[in-house]
């Protein structure tokens, strides 16, 4: 009898057991098709629509808030944000009131914090996502109602939010507003002066004598919007093929024209350095550049320009408790703090660069304060720019993936 | 010791074995003779830490990573990734869709896809004529200081890739130290960050020629002395005998540094992203902005499979000529 195998023969079956293992636990996996019964390409039958302006949507109630007796949990409170989008001094000041700690957790994209938290990856108490993923968060139960009798202190935020609640969620049932920002062109006022930004608007973008020296975002949404803007359209969320298009090609000119970056550091980090002259702005983006300044260079070389209000874009990014969360009542109690007039305002001034929409904040006492820059009068937001503005909505899937698909071919 | 007991043993077959299976049988003789007897599974079972590593670090990821690109998405879920593990569920549809995109009227990708071929032939080929220098010059005429430029030509990697880049950055910033030592020769102050091939070629040649000098360096050291005298006692010239002696008797370490430096070049995407710009991306970088896009894991599974069958073909031939070479010696 042969007792050995061959070199050959143990190979061969080697491979075959390899290959045997991941095939078993496929084919068991596979029984049905994958996506059907937990709702391939429409999940539980996607009934929420996506809300606009024009047709607010009030959210469905996936379950009880909690009640408002709930004793406050011990902690730790797992807080999931941005990186960089917070005061840490007033993280410490919640930590002291409540005795507990807050476990800071960040992401770098909006796309990896909800997959962290769709996977149970994460289990925040306090997310902070943007607009455009609130409906399907909702969809797929992964925030949980807000308890209104433990935040009081939405009232310190304008009327809107809460009476009658915002367009995207009518009756403030699962968020409330963080900070709220405009879109415009951040400019280097030591070589560019305010009139000639104000004569070129967008179009400073896409001059030629700042060559190598401009910066837009890199993120389909905000650059695609930007240059339908530059474009001459108010669409900022077209499905129309053609403007898509046009927004693509406007976009590619600057980038082989004109050396334009993509960058998502550019404003608030390489712009006080000296490294762009113009750049795509988010409002917070430009008032948090004061502090990034080298030592030798005055504030007032930062200015900010954008449309008209109403022709101008507007967003605001918004604080929800996600239905895993272990601490719902610590987490009531830290967005109550964080809406409380003090707090929000020190947030802001301090660090943030990002404006609460605060009832109290006045842009003229803003500048007076010298919480904004004079020269960044624009970056201020104003309560009536909410409901007239432009916005960006969630994008159907379809109309989302020409979007992709211009960005894929800006970036290759 | 097989090997001797076999010779002595009278050979009864007419024709003579290939002194392989000769060895083999002679072993099986061995045992027989001495008595010690090995289950059917001995052997193989040494393999099992290899099998499992294999099974479950290559053969399951790639599996599933097919699995994704033959899947569908679920926008609804966030876009994330459906994959369907069965392969008779199998759609190529985005596969074929991204596909189709690198030739043809569509061809988004072809740009990226040309330039990738050029950096990393580009960079392998400084790499390799840099790095064989350094490994020559380091088997060969460092004698008393041999250790300390081992030391110096790794110490790089001590430090962390990314901080480097940042050095790099600071190097070749406008107004850093490489404008001005280039300024009074007449070039003209440029940013070199601005995305040019150059910076991004030479970012790799940086980043992995250290890759390309051990390799050469080990195999040079290991070549013999008196060949090279033998060589040189035949009557070649000094350049002859690096041309027919030493240069041969390095080929396969050359071609183990080409794959070594060429195959992670190709999936390279962080110098670009570090020393570049939009203008040079690379394959990799394409992998990269899809993965990051909602709804794009497909054709970011796609794209993965597409360039692992682009590397597969340099690795063939690696694994070709390395059996060449193995059955020559």
């Amino acid at each position: 009898m042969e007792r050995h195998w061959s070199r050959r023969q143990f190979l061969g079956r080697a491979a075959g057991s390899a290959v045997a293992v991941p095939s078993l636990a496929a084919i068991l996996a596979a029984c049905s098709k994958p996506g059907e019964g937990s709702g391939g390409d429409g999940s539980p039958a996607s009934d929420i629509p996506i809300a606009t302006l024009d047709d607010p949507v009030t959210l469905p109630l996936n379950a009880d808030p909690i009640p408002a007796d709930t004793p406050i949990e011990s902690g730790p409170l797992i807080y999931y944000n941005w990186a960089d989008y917070i005061y840490k001094k007033e993280i410490a000041k919640f930590e002291e009131k409540f005795g507990v700690e807050v476990e800071i957790t960040t992401f770098n994209n909006m796309e990896e914090g909800i997959a962290k938290v769709e996977s149970g990856q994460v289990q925040p108490d306090v997310f902070f996502p943007t607009k455009g993923y609130l409906r399907r968060l909702v969809q797929n139960d992964l925030v949980q109602p807000l308890q209104h009798e433990l935040i009081p202190n939405i009232e310190n935020m304008w009327p809107i939010y809460s009476d009658p609640g915002p367009y995207y969620d009518r009756e403030w049932r699962y968020t409330v507003p963080y900070t709220i920002y405009t879109w415009g062109v951040a400019y280097r006022r030591d070589r560019v002066t305010d009139d000639e930004i104000a004569a070129q608007g967008w179009d400073a973008l896409w001059n030629n004598e700042y060559e190598g020296e401009i910066s837009l975002y890199n993120s389909y949404g905000d650059t695609i919007a930007v240059a339908i803007l530059r474009n001459g359209s108010l669409e900022v969320n077209t499905d129309d093929p053609a403007l898509i298009d046009e927004a693509k090609n406007a976009v590619l000119e600057t980038i082989d024209q004109n050396g334009a970056r993509l960058t998502i550091n550019g404003v608030y980090a390489k712009l006080p350095a000296g490294d762009y002259t113009v750049a795509e702005s988010w409002s917070g983006d430009i008032v948090g550049a004061q502090w990034y300044l080298p030592k030798d260079v005055d504030w007032d070389v930062l200015g900010y320009w954008r449309p008209d209000p109403g022709q101008s874009m507007t967003d605001n990014d918004l604080i929800a408790i996600p239905s895993g969360a272990t601490n719902p009542r610590l987490a009531h109690e830290f967005i109550n703090f964080f809406l409380d007039e003090r707090v929000a305002y020190d947030n802001f001034r301090y660090w943030n660069g990002y404006q609460p929409p605060l009832s109290s904040i006045e842009p003229d006492k803003l500048i007076a304060d010298g919480v904004v820059p004079p020269t960044l009068p624009m970056a201020v937001v104003s309560q009536d720019m909410f409901a007239q503005d432009l916005t960006p909505y969630e994008l159907p899937p379809e109309v989302d993936q020409l979007w992709q698909a211009a960005w894929t071919e800006i970036t290759s | 010791m097989a090997r001797t007991s076999d010779a002595t043993r009278p050979d009864t077959e007419s024709e003579p074995e290939p002194p392989r299976r000769r060895a083999r049988r002679g072993e099986r003789q061995a045992a027989a003779e001495t008595g010690v007897w090995y289950p059917r599974w001995y052997w193989p079972s040494f393999s099992l830490p290899g099998v499992v590593v294999l099974a479950f670090l290559f053969v399951l990821p790639a599996y599933v990573v097919i699995s994704v690109a033959f899947g569908t998405t679920d926008f609804e879920r966030f876009g994330r990734a459906v994959p369907y593990y069965a392969p008779w569920w199998w759609s190529f549809d985005t596969f074929n869709q991204t596909l189709s995109q690198f030739w043809g009227p569509d061809a988004i990708y072809q740009d990226a896809l040309i330039r990738t071929f050029a950096f990393v032939f580009s960079a392998s080929a400084i790499c390799l004529v840099l790095g064989y220098s350094v490994a020559y010059f380091t088997a060969r005429k460092t004698t008393k200081y041999k250790g300390l430029v081992l030391i110096l030509l790794i110490s790089p990697l001590w430090i962390s890739y990314l901080m480097r880049i940042y050095a790099w950055q600071g190097l070749l910033d406008t107004g850093g130290p490489i404008n001005v030592l280039l300024g009074p020769f007449g070039f003209r102050e440029t940013d070199l960050l601005s995305g040019l091939p150059v910076t991004v070629i030479l970012g790799l040649v940086y980043g992995y020629i250290p890759f390309m000098i051990l390799p050469i360096y080990a195999s040079l050291d290991r070549i013999q002395e008196n060949l090279l005298e033998a060589g040189r006692d035949l009557g070649a010239s000094g350049r002859q005998t690096f041309w027919r002696v030493t240069l041969p008797m390095s080929r396969p370490a050359i071609l183990t540094g080409l794959v070594i430096v060429t195959l992670p070049m190709f999936g390279d995407y962080y110098t670009n992203d570090l020393l570049g710009s939009t203008r040079t991306q690379m394959f990799g970088n394409l992998i990269a902005v899809q993965n990051e896009l909602s709804g794009g894991k497909t054709r970011t599974a796609s794209l993965v499979i597409i360039l692992s069958v682009i590397v597969l073909v340099p690795m063939l031939y690696y694994l070709r000529e390395t059996r060449r070479a193995s059955e020559r010696a």
